[in-house]
Protein backbone atom coordinates (compact mmCIF):
# COMPACT_ATOMS: atom_id res chain seq x y z
CA UNK A 1 0.00 0.00 0.00
CA UNK A 2 0.83 3.58 -0.71
CA UNK A 3 3.03 5.89 1.48
CA UNK A 4 1.35 8.49 0.52
CA UNK A 5 -0.71 10.58 2.32
CA UNK A 6 -3.98 10.79 0.93
CA UNK A 7 -7.12 12.81 1.82
CA UNK A 8 -10.65 11.33 2.72
CA UNK A 9 -14.18 12.94 4.33
CA UNK A 10 -15.93 11.48 6.98
CA UNK A 11 -19.57 11.89 5.47
CA UNK A 12 -20.90 10.84 8.91
CA UNK A 13 -19.50 13.83 10.61
CA UNK A 14 -19.53 16.38 7.61
CA UNK A 15 -22.04 18.89 8.56
CA UNK A 16 -21.70 20.56 5.48
CA UNK A 17 -20.51 23.73 5.94
CA UNK A 18 -18.72 24.66 3.04
CA UNK A 19 -15.64 25.60 4.96
CA UNK A 20 -13.49 23.40 2.88
CA UNK A 21 -14.23 24.64 -0.46
CA UNK A 22 -13.86 27.89 0.71
CA UNK A 23 -10.68 27.46 2.46
CA UNK A 24 -8.99 26.24 -0.91
CA UNK A 25 -10.74 28.93 -2.76
CA UNK A 26 -8.65 31.23 -0.82
CA UNK A 27 -5.47 29.45 -1.21
CA UNK A 28 -5.76 28.46 -4.57
CA UNK A 29 -8.60 30.73 -6.50
CA UNK A 30 -10.30 27.72 -8.19
CA UNK A 31 -11.73 25.49 -5.48
CA UNK A 32 -10.46 21.71 -5.86
CA UNK A 33 -13.29 20.43 -3.50
CA UNK A 34 -17.09 20.98 -4.21
CA UNK A 35 -19.55 21.06 -2.29
CA UNK A 36 -22.76 19.09 -4.10
CA UNK A 37 -26.53 19.48 -2.72
CA UNK A 38 -28.26 15.90 -2.88
CA UNK A 39 -31.53 15.37 -3.92
CA UNK A 40 -32.23 14.98 0.01
CA UNK A 41 -30.85 18.27 0.51
CA UNK A 42 -27.33 17.22 2.21
CA UNK A 43 -25.06 18.96 1.18
CA UNK A 44 -21.51 17.37 0.90
CA UNK A 45 -17.96 17.87 -0.42
CA UNK A 46 -16.69 15.97 -3.79
CA UNK A 47 -13.17 15.63 -3.68
CA UNK A 48 -10.25 13.50 -5.63
CA UNK A 49 -9.88 10.14 -3.72
CA UNK A 50 -6.07 10.27 -5.70
CA UNK A 51 -6.94 6.55 -7.07
CA UNK A 52 -4.63 3.98 -7.51
CA UNK A 53 -5.23 2.95 -10.97
CA UNK A 54 -7.57 6.78 -11.86
CA UNK A 55 -9.57 5.94 -14.67
CA UNK A 56 -9.09 9.88 -15.47
CA UNK A 57 -5.47 9.10 -16.34
CA UNK A 58 -6.19 6.50 -19.12
CA UNK A 59 -9.66 8.74 -20.57
CA UNK A 60 -7.00 12.01 -21.57
CA UNK A 61 -6.31 12.17 -24.77
CA UNK A 62 -3.87 14.76 -23.89
CA UNK A 63 -2.10 12.48 -21.39
CA UNK A 64 -2.58 15.93 -19.18
CA UNK A 65 -3.41 14.20 -16.45
CA UNK A 66 -0.33 12.67 -14.81
CA UNK A 67 0.40 10.85 -11.53
CA UNK A 68 3.57 11.61 -9.51
CA UNK A 69 6.08 9.50 -8.09
CA UNK A 70 4.26 9.50 -4.96
CA UNK A 71 0.84 8.71 -6.65
CA UNK A 72 -0.68 12.02 -6.53
CA UNK A 73 -2.61 12.68 -9.90
CA UNK A 74 -2.19 15.60 -11.16
CA UNK A 75 -3.61 18.29 -13.78
CA UNK A 76 -1.12 19.57 -16.05
CA UNK A 77 -2.86 23.16 -16.90
CA UNK A 78 -0.28 23.29 -19.69
CA UNK A 79 -1.55 20.16 -21.91
CA UNK A 80 -5.31 20.29 -20.58
CA UNK A 81 -7.62 21.49 -23.65
CA UNK A 82 -10.53 21.43 -22.05
CA UNK A 83 -11.94 19.21 -24.81
CA UNK A 84 -15.05 18.88 -25.50
CA UNK A 85 -15.96 15.37 -24.98
CA UNK A 86 -14.99 15.79 -21.30
CA UNK A 87 -14.01 12.07 -20.53
CA UNK A 88 -12.04 13.18 -17.73
CA UNK A 89 -15.30 14.91 -16.11
CA UNK A 90 -17.27 11.48 -17.22
CA UNK A 91 -14.34 9.07 -16.12
CA UNK A 92 -14.42 10.22 -12.65
CA UNK A 93 -16.01 7.92 -10.28
CA UNK A 94 -16.31 10.67 -7.72
CA UNK A 95 -17.06 13.53 -9.61
CA UNK A 96 -14.25 15.17 -8.84
CA UNK A 97 -13.11 17.11 -11.94
CA UNK A 98 -14.25 20.55 -12.06
CA UNK A 99 -14.96 22.44 -14.91
CA UNK A 100 -14.15 26.36 -14.39
CA UNK A 101 -14.81 29.47 -16.63
CA UNK A 102 -10.97 30.55 -15.80
CA UNK A 103 -8.44 30.35 -18.47
CA UNK A 104 -7.66 26.86 -17.27
CA UNK A 105 -10.56 24.82 -18.10
CA UNK A 106 -10.59 22.41 -15.44
CA UNK A 107 -9.70 22.28 -11.98
CA UNK A 108 -8.09 19.24 -9.67
CA UNK A 109 -6.81 18.88 -6.40
CA UNK A 110 -3.54 18.34 -6.52
CA UNK A 111 -3.11 17.92 -2.60
CA UNK A 112 -2.35 20.98 -2.22
CA UNK A 113 0.78 20.84 -3.92
CA UNK A 114 1.98 24.21 -3.42
CA UNK A 115 1.28 24.31 0.41
CA UNK A 116 3.17 20.76 0.70
CA UNK A 117 6.25 21.68 -0.87
CA UNK A 118 6.24 24.62 2.03
CA UNK A 119 6.13 21.63 4.58
CA UNK A 120 2.03 22.32 4.69
CA UNK A 121 -0.74 20.08 4.75
CA UNK A 122 -4.23 20.67 2.73
CA UNK A 123 -5.69 23.49 3.39
CA UNK A 124 -9.64 22.11 3.77
CA UNK A 125 -8.25 19.33 6.12
CA UNK A 126 -6.59 22.08 9.00
CA UNK A 127 -9.34 24.18 8.70
CA UNK A 128 -12.76 21.88 9.05
CA UNK A 129 -14.41 22.54 11.64
CA UNK A 130 -15.68 18.67 12.66
CA UNK A 131 -12.57 16.98 11.78
CA UNK A 132 -14.32 15.27 9.31
CA UNK A 133 -11.72 15.47 6.74
CA UNK A 134 -8.61 13.50 6.95
CA UNK A 135 -5.34 13.72 5.59
CA UNK A 136 -3.20 10.61 6.50
CA UNK A 137 -1.96 7.58 4.73
CA UNK A 138 -3.64 5.06 3.23
CA UNK A 139 -3.45 2.47 6.15
CA UNK A 140 -4.77 4.95 8.64
CA UNK A 141 -7.87 6.45 6.56
CA UNK A 142 -9.18 2.24 5.88
CA UNK A 143 -8.42 2.30 10.19
CA UNK A 144 -10.49 5.36 10.60
CA UNK A 145 -13.72 4.01 8.79
CA UNK A 146 -16.81 3.25 11.01
CA UNK A 147 -20.17 1.49 10.14
CA UNK A 148 -21.74 4.76 9.96
CA UNK A 149 -18.93 6.61 7.49
CA UNK A 150 -19.01 3.73 4.69
CA UNK A 151 -22.96 3.78 5.07
CA UNK A 152 -22.95 7.86 4.15
CA UNK A 153 -19.94 7.26 1.83
CA UNK A 154 -22.49 5.18 0.09
CA UNK A 155 -25.66 7.90 -0.29
CA UNK A 156 -23.03 10.33 -1.61
CA UNK A 157 -22.15 7.46 -3.76
CA UNK A 158 -25.55 6.63 -4.84
CA UNK A 159 -25.90 10.19 -5.70
CA UNK A 160 -23.04 10.85 -7.36
CA UNK A 161 -24.37 7.83 -9.85
CA UNK A 162 -27.95 8.91 -10.09
CA UNK A 163 -26.94 11.98 -11.90
CA UNK B 1 -8.17 15.45 18.54
CA UNK B 2 -6.41 18.33 16.57
CA UNK B 3 -7.93 21.28 16.37
CA UNK B 4 -8.91 23.80 13.88
CA UNK B 5 -5.70 24.93 12.52
CA UNK B 6 -6.86 29.22 12.21
CA UNK B 7 -3.03 29.22 10.90
CA UNK B 8 -3.05 26.84 7.94
CA UNK B 9 -1.17 29.44 5.82
CA UNK B 10 1.82 29.52 7.45
CA UNK B 11 4.51 27.13 9.35
CA UNK B 12 6.26 28.44 12.29
CA UNK B 13 5.17 31.57 14.15
CA UNK B 14 7.11 34.58 11.83
CA UNK B 15 9.00 38.06 12.91
CA UNK B 16 6.47 40.28 15.04
CA UNK B 17 5.93 42.95 12.13
CA UNK B 18 5.37 45.50 14.80
CA UNK B 19 1.51 45.99 14.18
CA UNK B 20 -1.27 45.73 16.46
CA UNK B 21 -4.78 44.99 15.08
CA UNK B 22 -7.92 44.38 16.74
CA UNK B 23 -10.57 41.96 16.17
CA UNK B 24 -14.44 42.27 17.47
CA UNK B 25 -16.09 39.13 17.57
CA UNK B 26 -14.45 35.11 17.77
CA UNK B 27 -16.74 33.42 15.39
CA UNK B 28 -15.30 31.65 12.46
CA UNK B 29 -14.57 34.91 10.41
CA UNK B 30 -12.82 36.81 13.21
CA UNK B 31 -10.76 33.81 14.26
CA UNK B 32 -9.98 32.91 10.23
CA UNK B 33 -8.76 36.43 10.29
CA UNK B 34 -6.85 36.10 13.19
CA UNK B 35 -5.42 32.99 11.97
CA UNK B 36 -4.07 35.73 8.52
CA UNK B 37 -2.90 38.02 10.52
CA UNK B 38 -0.69 36.64 13.23
CA UNK B 39 0.72 34.39 10.58
CA UNK B 40 1.78 37.64 9.20
CA UNK B 41 3.29 38.87 12.10
CA UNK B 42 0.78 41.04 13.53
CA UNK B 43 -0.41 41.28 17.01
CA UNK B 44 -3.73 40.34 17.38
CA UNK B 45 -6.01 41.06 19.76
CA UNK B 46 -9.75 39.36 20.21
CA UNK B 47 -12.26 40.90 21.81
CA UNK B 48 -15.77 38.84 22.48
CA UNK B 49 -18.50 39.05 24.91
CA UNK B 50 -18.73 35.60 25.50
CA UNK B 51 -16.06 33.68 28.05
CA UNK B 52 -14.80 31.39 25.42
CA UNK B 53 -13.51 31.56 21.68
CA UNK B 54 -15.82 30.30 19.06
CA UNK B 55 -18.51 31.99 18.27
CA UNK B 56 -21.62 30.24 16.62
CA UNK B 57 -19.19 26.85 16.61
CA UNK B 58 -18.83 26.45 20.20
CA UNK B 59 -22.64 28.42 21.32
CA UNK B 60 -25.09 27.96 19.00
CA UNK B 61 -24.62 24.57 16.85
CA UNK B 62 -24.78 21.86 19.29
CA UNK B 63 -21.89 19.77 20.31
CA UNK B 64 -23.07 16.37 18.83
CA UNK B 65 -22.30 18.09 15.60
CA UNK B 66 -18.83 20.21 15.78
CA UNK B 67 -16.83 18.35 18.63
CA UNK B 68 -15.83 21.45 20.93
CA UNK B 69 -12.51 20.75 21.14
CA UNK B 70 -12.00 21.02 18.08
CA UNK B 71 -12.49 24.50 18.15
CA UNK B 72 -10.73 24.97 22.03
CA UNK B 73 -7.66 23.06 20.55
CA UNK B 74 -7.42 25.34 17.51
CA UNK B 75 -7.80 28.71 19.31
CA UNK B 76 -5.24 27.70 22.52
CA UNK B 77 -2.99 26.71 19.87
CA UNK B 78 -3.31 30.17 17.85
CA UNK B 79 -3.09 31.82 21.17
CA UNK B 80 0.36 29.64 22.08
CA UNK B 81 2.34 29.53 19.24
CA UNK B 82 0.95 32.84 17.36
CA UNK B 83 0.58 35.22 20.14
CA UNK B 84 -3.00 35.88 19.67
CA UNK B 85 -4.58 37.30 22.34
CA UNK B 86 -8.13 37.35 23.68
CA UNK B 87 -10.38 40.04 25.46
CA UNK B 88 -13.35 37.19 26.60
CA UNK B 89 -16.59 38.78 28.35
CA UNK B 90 -15.78 42.34 26.95
CA UNK B 91 -18.26 43.57 24.67
CA UNK B 92 -17.24 46.46 22.26
CA UNK B 93 -20.06 49.13 22.17
CA UNK B 94 -23.11 49.22 21.02
CA UNK B 95 -25.77 49.59 18.48
CA UNK B 96 -28.19 47.80 20.44
CA UNK B 97 -28.36 48.37 24.18
CA UNK B 98 -26.50 45.61 27.01
CA UNK B 99 -28.72 42.81 27.92
CA UNK B 100 -30.80 43.39 24.73
CA UNK B 101 -28.98 39.98 22.62
CA UNK B 102 -28.19 36.67 23.51
CA UNK B 103 -24.73 36.25 25.02
CA UNK B 104 -24.38 39.82 26.88
CA UNK B 105 -25.04 38.03 30.35
CA UNK B 106 -21.41 37.05 30.62
CA UNK B 107 -20.26 40.36 29.57
CA UNK B 108 -17.93 42.10 32.46
CA UNK B 109 -16.19 44.63 30.40
CA UNK B 110 -17.61 47.16 27.60
CA UNK B 111 -15.11 49.04 25.66
CA UNK B 112 -15.80 51.64 23.11
CA UNK B 113 -14.86 51.46 19.26
CA UNK B 114 -12.93 55.02 19.90
CA UNK B 115 -11.09 53.50 22.17
CA UNK B 116 -10.19 50.15 20.44
CA UNK B 117 -9.24 52.68 17.22
CA UNK B 118 -7.06 54.22 19.50
CA UNK B 119 -4.81 51.44 20.57
CA UNK B 120 -4.94 48.88 17.29
CA UNK B 121 -4.00 50.45 14.05
CA UNK B 122 -6.85 48.80 12.26
CA UNK B 123 -9.78 46.78 13.29
CA UNK B 124 -11.91 44.16 11.84
CA UNK B 125 -15.92 43.86 13.14
CA UNK B 126 -16.48 40.58 12.95
CA UNK B 127 -19.54 40.22 15.07
CA UNK B 128 -22.41 37.79 13.49
CA UNK B 129 -25.81 38.21 13.16
CA UNK B 130 -27.40 37.27 16.46
CA UNK B 131 -30.75 38.96 16.75
CA UNK B 132 -33.63 36.81 16.01
CA UNK B 133 -36.15 37.31 13.13
CA UNK B 134 -39.14 37.31 14.66
CA UNK B 135 -42.70 36.41 13.16
CA UNK B 136 -44.76 39.31 14.52
CA UNK B 137 -48.06 37.77 15.42
CA UNK B 138 -50.35 38.07 18.91
CA UNK B 139 -48.36 35.74 21.64
CA UNK B 140 -44.82 36.59 20.72
CA UNK B 141 -43.90 37.25 23.77
CA UNK B 142 -45.90 35.05 25.94
CA UNK B 143 -43.67 33.40 28.38
CA UNK B 144 -42.34 29.89 26.87
CA UNK B 145 -42.13 31.09 22.88
CA UNK B 146 -38.42 31.87 22.44
CA UNK B 147 -36.31 32.57 19.46
CA UNK B 148 -33.80 29.44 17.85
CA UNK B 149 -30.92 31.16 19.33
CA UNK B 150 -32.29 32.12 22.72
CA UNK B 151 -33.23 28.73 23.11
CA UNK B 152 -29.99 26.90 22.02
CA UNK B 153 -27.43 29.52 23.27
CA UNK B 154 -28.03 28.39 27.11
CA UNK B 155 -27.97 25.03 26.30
CA UNK B 156 -23.99 25.46 25.61
CA UNK B 157 -23.53 28.11 27.81
CA UNK B 158 -24.62 26.67 31.01
CA UNK B 159 -21.38 25.16 31.49
CA UNK B 160 -20.19 28.69 31.93
CA UNK B 161 -21.49 30.09 35.03
CA UNK B 162 -23.03 33.30 34.58
CA UNK B 163 -26.12 35.21 35.99
CA UNK B 164 -29.66 33.99 34.08
CA UNK B 165 -28.47 31.55 32.10
CA UNK B 166 -30.38 28.67 32.41
CA UNK B 167 -31.23 25.55 29.83
CA UNK B 168 -35.04 25.91 28.75
CA UNK B 169 -37.40 23.49 30.41
CA UNK B 170 -38.91 21.35 28.36
CA UNK B 171 -38.99 18.01 30.38
CA UNK B 172 -42.24 16.19 30.14
CA UNK B 173 -43.51 18.88 27.70
CA UNK B 174 -45.04 19.31 24.09
CA UNK B 175 -42.70 21.61 22.08
CA UNK B 176 -43.17 23.17 18.62
CA UNK B 177 -40.38 24.69 16.67
CA UNK B 178 -41.23 26.76 14.06
CA UNK B 179 -39.21 26.58 10.43
CA UNK B 180 -37.01 24.23 8.63
CA UNK B 181 -33.62 25.61 8.26
CA UNK B 182 -30.57 23.93 10.15
CA UNK B 183 -31.43 25.94 13.54
CA UNK B 184 -34.89 24.32 13.76
CA UNK B 185 -33.10 20.86 13.40
CA UNK B 186 -30.62 21.90 15.87
CA UNK B 187 -33.58 22.95 18.15
CA UNK B 188 -35.69 19.97 17.70
CA UNK B 189 -32.72 17.55 18.65
CA UNK B 190 -31.95 19.69 21.26
CA UNK B 191 -35.36 19.48 22.51
CA UNK B 192 -35.82 15.43 22.11
CA UNK B 193 -32.56 15.27 23.89
CA UNK B 194 -33.21 17.40 26.97
CA UNK B 195 -36.39 15.14 27.62
CA UNK B 196 -39.37 16.98 25.73
CA UNK B 197 -42.88 14.73 25.88
CA UNK B 198 -43.28 15.41 22.38
CA UNK B 199 -41.70 17.68 19.29
CA UNK B 200 -43.31 19.09 16.32
CA UNK B 201 -42.00 20.71 13.15
CA UNK B 202 -44.32 23.31 11.65
CA UNK B 203 -43.49 24.70 8.31
CA UNK B 204 -45.34 27.16 6.09
CA UNK B 205 -44.05 25.33 2.80
CA UNK B 206 -43.37 22.33 1.73
CA UNK B 207 -41.27 19.19 2.99
CA UNK B 208 -38.98 19.42 -0.69
CA UNK B 209 -38.71 23.38 -0.16
CA UNK B 210 -37.25 22.75 2.74
CA UNK B 211 -33.87 24.41 3.33
CA UNK B 212 -32.42 21.84 5.98
CA UNK B 213 -33.50 18.78 2.87
CA UNK B 214 -35.77 15.75 3.31
CA UNK B 215 -33.04 13.92 4.72
CA UNK B 216 -32.68 15.69 7.75
CA UNK B 217 -36.54 15.69 8.34
CA UNK B 218 -36.16 11.95 7.44
CA UNK B 219 -33.98 11.82 10.33
CA UNK B 220 -35.89 14.32 12.84
CA UNK B 221 -39.34 11.99 12.26
CA UNK B 222 -37.37 8.55 12.52
CA UNK B 223 -36.06 10.19 16.22
CA UNK B 224 -39.78 10.94 17.08
CA UNK B 225 -40.72 14.26 15.45
CA UNK B 226 -43.40 15.18 13.99
CA UNK B 227 -43.57 17.06 10.64
CA UNK B 228 -45.92 19.43 9.97
CA UNK B 229 -45.92 21.05 6.60
CA UNK B 230 -48.07 23.90 4.27
CA UNK B 231 -48.83 25.03 8.17
CA UNK B 232 -48.58 28.74 9.17
CA UNK B 233 -48.96 30.00 12.46
CA UNK B 234 -51.24 33.05 13.20
CA UNK B 235 -51.26 33.64 17.07
CA UNK B 236 -49.66 31.98 20.47
CA UNK B 237 -52.48 30.96 22.96
CA UNK B 238 -52.49 31.35 26.33
CA UNK B 239 -52.74 33.31 29.85
CA UNK B 240 -49.59 33.26 31.34
CA UNK B 241 -47.36 31.22 29.04
CA UNK B 242 -47.80 29.74 25.76
CA UNK B 243 -50.36 26.77 25.81
CA UNK B 244 -50.67 26.16 22.18
CA UNK B 245 -50.76 27.71 18.54
CA UNK B 246 -53.69 28.54 16.34
CA UNK B 247 -52.01 27.46 12.56
CA UNK B 248 -53.65 27.88 9.18
CA UNK B 249 -52.58 24.76 7.45
CA UNK B 250 -53.73 23.73 4.07
CA UNK B 251 -54.88 20.09 3.67
CA UNK B 252 -56.38 17.98 0.95
CA UNK B 253 -60.40 17.74 1.37
CA UNK B 254 -62.42 14.27 0.82
CA UNK B 255 -63.12 15.76 -3.07
CA UNK B 256 -59.38 16.25 -3.17
CA UNK B 257 -59.40 19.92 -3.02
CA UNK B 258 -56.55 22.08 -1.38
CA UNK B 259 -58.47 23.42 1.39
CA UNK B 260 -57.02 25.90 4.10
CA UNK B 261 -58.30 25.08 7.65
CA UNK B 262 -57.52 26.57 11.06
CA UNK B 263 -56.55 24.51 13.70
CA UNK B 264 -54.60 24.67 17.13
CA UNK B 265 -51.73 22.59 18.12
CA UNK B 266 -51.09 22.58 21.45
CA UNK B 267 -47.62 23.23 22.93
CA UNK B 268 -46.01 24.30 26.48
CA UNK B 269 -42.67 25.60 24.52
CA UNK B 270 -42.60 26.85 21.55
CA UNK B 271 -39.54 27.76 19.04
CA UNK B 272 -39.71 30.75 16.65
CA UNK B 273 -36.36 29.49 14.19
CA UNK B 274 -36.51 31.66 11.28
CA UNK B 275 -33.18 33.29 10.97
CA UNK B 276 -31.13 35.93 12.77
CA UNK B 277 -30.12 39.69 11.74
CA UNK B 278 -27.17 41.28 11.85
CA UNK B 279 -26.64 43.67 14.73
CA UNK B 280 -23.25 45.14 14.15
CA UNK B 281 -21.97 47.70 16.59
CA UNK B 282 -22.48 50.96 14.86
CA UNK B 283 -24.42 49.69 11.66
CA UNK B 284 -24.91 53.62 10.41
CA UNK B 285 -21.92 55.06 11.05
CA UNK B 286 -19.92 52.33 9.34
CA UNK B 287 -22.47 52.61 6.13
CA UNK B 288 -22.57 49.02 5.94
CA UNK B 289 -24.93 48.81 3.31
CA UNK B 290 -22.41 50.14 0.53
CA UNK B 291 -20.11 47.52 2.01
CA UNK B 292 -22.65 44.84 1.20
CA UNK B 293 -23.06 46.76 -2.08
CA UNK B 294 -19.37 46.38 -3.14
CA UNK B 295 -19.24 50.52 -3.02
CA UNK B 296 -15.92 51.11 -1.25
CA UNK B 297 -13.28 52.67 -0.92
CA UNK B 298 -11.14 49.69 -0.10
CA UNK B 299 -12.49 45.86 0.02
CA UNK B 300 -14.05 45.09 3.10
CA UNK B 301 -13.59 48.35 4.40
CA UNK B 302 -15.80 50.92 6.05
CA UNK B 303 -16.76 54.40 6.38
CA UNK B 304 -14.73 54.74 9.11
CA UNK B 305 -11.05 54.27 7.98
CA UNK B 306 -8.68 51.63 9.04
CA UNK B 307 -12.23 49.92 10.64
CA UNK B 308 -13.07 46.83 8.46
CA UNK B 309 -15.81 44.03 8.56
CA UNK B 310 -16.39 40.61 7.48
CA UNK B 311 -18.64 37.60 7.86
CA UNK B 312 -21.90 37.64 8.96
CA UNK B 313 -21.97 41.01 10.18
CA UNK B 314 -21.46 41.82 7.19
CA UNK B 315 -23.61 38.97 4.88
CA UNK B 316 -26.21 38.16 7.40
CA UNK B 317 -26.71 34.47 8.69
CA UNK B 318 -24.88 32.43 6.30
CA UNK B 319 -22.37 29.47 6.83
CA UNK B 320 -19.22 28.87 8.52
CA UNK B 321 -17.44 28.34 5.14
CA UNK B 322 -18.65 31.48 3.94
CA UNK B 323 -17.61 33.74 7.01
CA UNK B 324 -14.25 31.88 7.07
CA UNK B 325 -13.65 33.04 3.91
CA UNK B 326 -14.89 36.36 4.32
CA UNK B 327 -12.68 36.54 7.53
CA UNK B 328 -9.54 35.89 5.38
CA UNK B 329 -10.45 38.28 3.11
CA UNK B 330 -10.82 41.10 4.76
CA UNK B 331 -7.73 40.60 6.68
CA UNK B 332 -5.73 40.54 3.85
CA UNK B 333 -6.99 43.21 2.20
CA UNK B 334 -6.67 45.01 5.84
CA UNK B 335 -2.54 44.34 5.41
CA UNK B 336 -2.21 45.30 1.93
CA UNK B 337 -4.41 48.70 3.51
CA UNK B 338 -1.40 49.34 6.13
CA UNK B 339 1.51 47.92 4.10
CA UNK B 340 0.80 50.18 0.86
CA UNK B 341 -0.63 53.37 3.48
CA UNK B 342 2.49 53.07 5.28
CA UNK B 343 4.60 53.67 2.12
CA UNK B 344 2.21 56.34 0.87
CA UNK B 345 0.87 54.29 -1.97
CA UNK B 346 -2.88 53.57 -1.12
CA UNK B 347 -4.12 55.08 -4.16
CA UNK B 348 -2.22 53.48 -6.64
CA UNK B 349 -3.85 50.14 -6.25
CA UNK B 350 -7.42 50.77 -5.09
CA UNK B 351 -8.61 50.14 -8.70
CA UNK B 352 -7.58 46.28 -8.42
CA UNK B 353 -7.88 45.71 -4.86
CA UNK B 354 -11.38 47.67 -4.66
CA UNK B 355 -14.70 45.02 -3.89
CA UNK B 356 -15.50 43.61 -7.44
CA UNK B 357 -18.40 41.74 -6.29
CA UNK B 358 -20.57 42.37 -3.42
CA UNK B 359 -20.27 39.40 -0.38
CA UNK B 360 -22.28 36.68 -0.76
CA UNK B 361 -25.31 36.20 0.84
CA UNK B 362 -27.08 33.65 2.21
CA UNK B 363 -29.47 32.40 5.03
CA UNK B 364 -29.65 29.14 6.95
CA UNK B 365 -32.91 30.03 8.57
CA UNK B 366 -36.35 29.84 6.80
CA UNK B 367 -40.41 30.54 7.31
C1 LIG C 1 -28.54 27.27 15.44
C2 LIG C 1 -27.60 27.52 14.31
C3 LIG C 1 -27.17 26.46 13.55
C4 LIG C 1 -26.29 26.65 12.50
N1 LIG C 1 -25.86 25.57 11.79
C5 LIG C 1 -24.94 25.74 10.81
C6 LIG C 1 -24.43 24.63 10.09
O1 LIG C 1 -24.82 23.49 10.30
N2 LIG C 1 -23.51 24.84 9.13
C7 LIG C 1 -23.05 26.10 8.86
O2 LIG C 1 -22.19 26.25 8.01
N3 LIG C 1 -23.52 27.17 9.52
C8 LIG C 1 -24.46 27.04 10.48
N4 LIG C 1 -24.94 28.13 11.14
C9 LIG C 1 -24.43 29.46 10.75
C10 LIG C 1 -23.03 29.76 11.29
O3 LIG C 1 -22.97 29.44 12.64
C11 LIG C 1 -22.69 31.22 11.06
O4 LIG C 1 -22.87 31.54 9.71
C12 LIG C 1 -21.23 31.54 11.43
O5 LIG C 1 -20.94 31.15 12.76
C13 LIG C 1 -20.95 33.04 11.27
O6 LIG C 1 -19.65 33.33 11.69
P1 LIG C 1 -19.24 34.77 12.20
O7 LIG C 1 -17.82 34.67 12.59
O8 LIG C 1 -19.57 35.77 11.17
O9 LIG C 1 -20.16 35.07 13.46
P2 LIG C 1 -20.46 34.29 14.85
O10 LIG C 1 -20.12 32.86 14.77
O11 LIG C 1 -21.84 34.66 15.18
O12 LIG C 1 -19.47 34.97 15.87
C14 LIG C 1 -19.61 36.30 16.27
C15 LIG C 1 -18.94 36.52 17.60
O13 LIG C 1 -18.96 37.92 17.90
C16 LIG C 1 -19.27 38.13 19.26
N5 LIG C 1 -19.84 39.46 19.39
C17 LIG C 1 -20.98 39.92 18.82
N6 LIG C 1 -21.16 41.22 19.11
C18 LIG C 1 -20.13 41.60 19.88
C19 LIG C 1 -19.76 42.82 20.51
N7 LIG C 1 -20.49 43.93 20.36
N8 LIG C 1 -18.64 42.84 21.26
C20 LIG C 1 -17.88 41.71 21.41
N9 LIG C 1 -18.17 40.53 20.84
C21 LIG C 1 -19.29 40.47 20.07
C22 LIG C 1 -20.22 37.00 19.58
O14 LIG C 1 -20.19 36.71 20.96
C23 LIG C 1 -19.66 35.84 18.75
O15 LIG C 1 -18.72 35.07 19.47
C24 LIG C 1 -25.84 27.95 12.18
C25 LIG C 1 -26.29 29.04 12.94
C26 LIG C 1 -27.17 28.84 13.99
C27 LIG C 1 -27.65 30.02 14.77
Amino acid sequence: MSETKKLSVNYAACIGCETCEYVCRFANETPRIHMARTRSGLMVPLYCHHCEDPHCVKVCKQGAIVVDAQGVVLLNTMLCRGCDSRQCIQACPYAAMFETDKGVMLAKCDLCAARRRAGLEPACAEMCPTGAILYAVPETLKKAETPESLAAVERVLAHIRGK
Amino acid sequence: MRGMNFNFLCGEPPRPNGRNVGIIGAGPSGLAAAGLLSCQGYQVEVYDKLPKPGGLMLFGIPGHRIPKERIETGTRRMAKRYGVIYHTRTKVCCSAPLHEEEGDHFCADMRGLADLLEKHEAIIICSGSWKSRRLGIPGESLPGVYAGIQFLFPIRAVQYTAPNVKVPDVVGKRVMVIGAGHSAVDVAHSALSLGAAEVCMVYRRSRKEAPCGTYEIQRLEDMGVRWRELTTPMRFLGQDTVEGVEVSEKVVDEQGAMVERTTVIPAEVVVTAIGEIATPPFAKELGLENVRRGEVRWLNMTAIENVFVAGDALSGPSKIGKAVYSGLRAARSLANWLDLKAQNRQHEFTGDLMARSPEPTGSHGAV
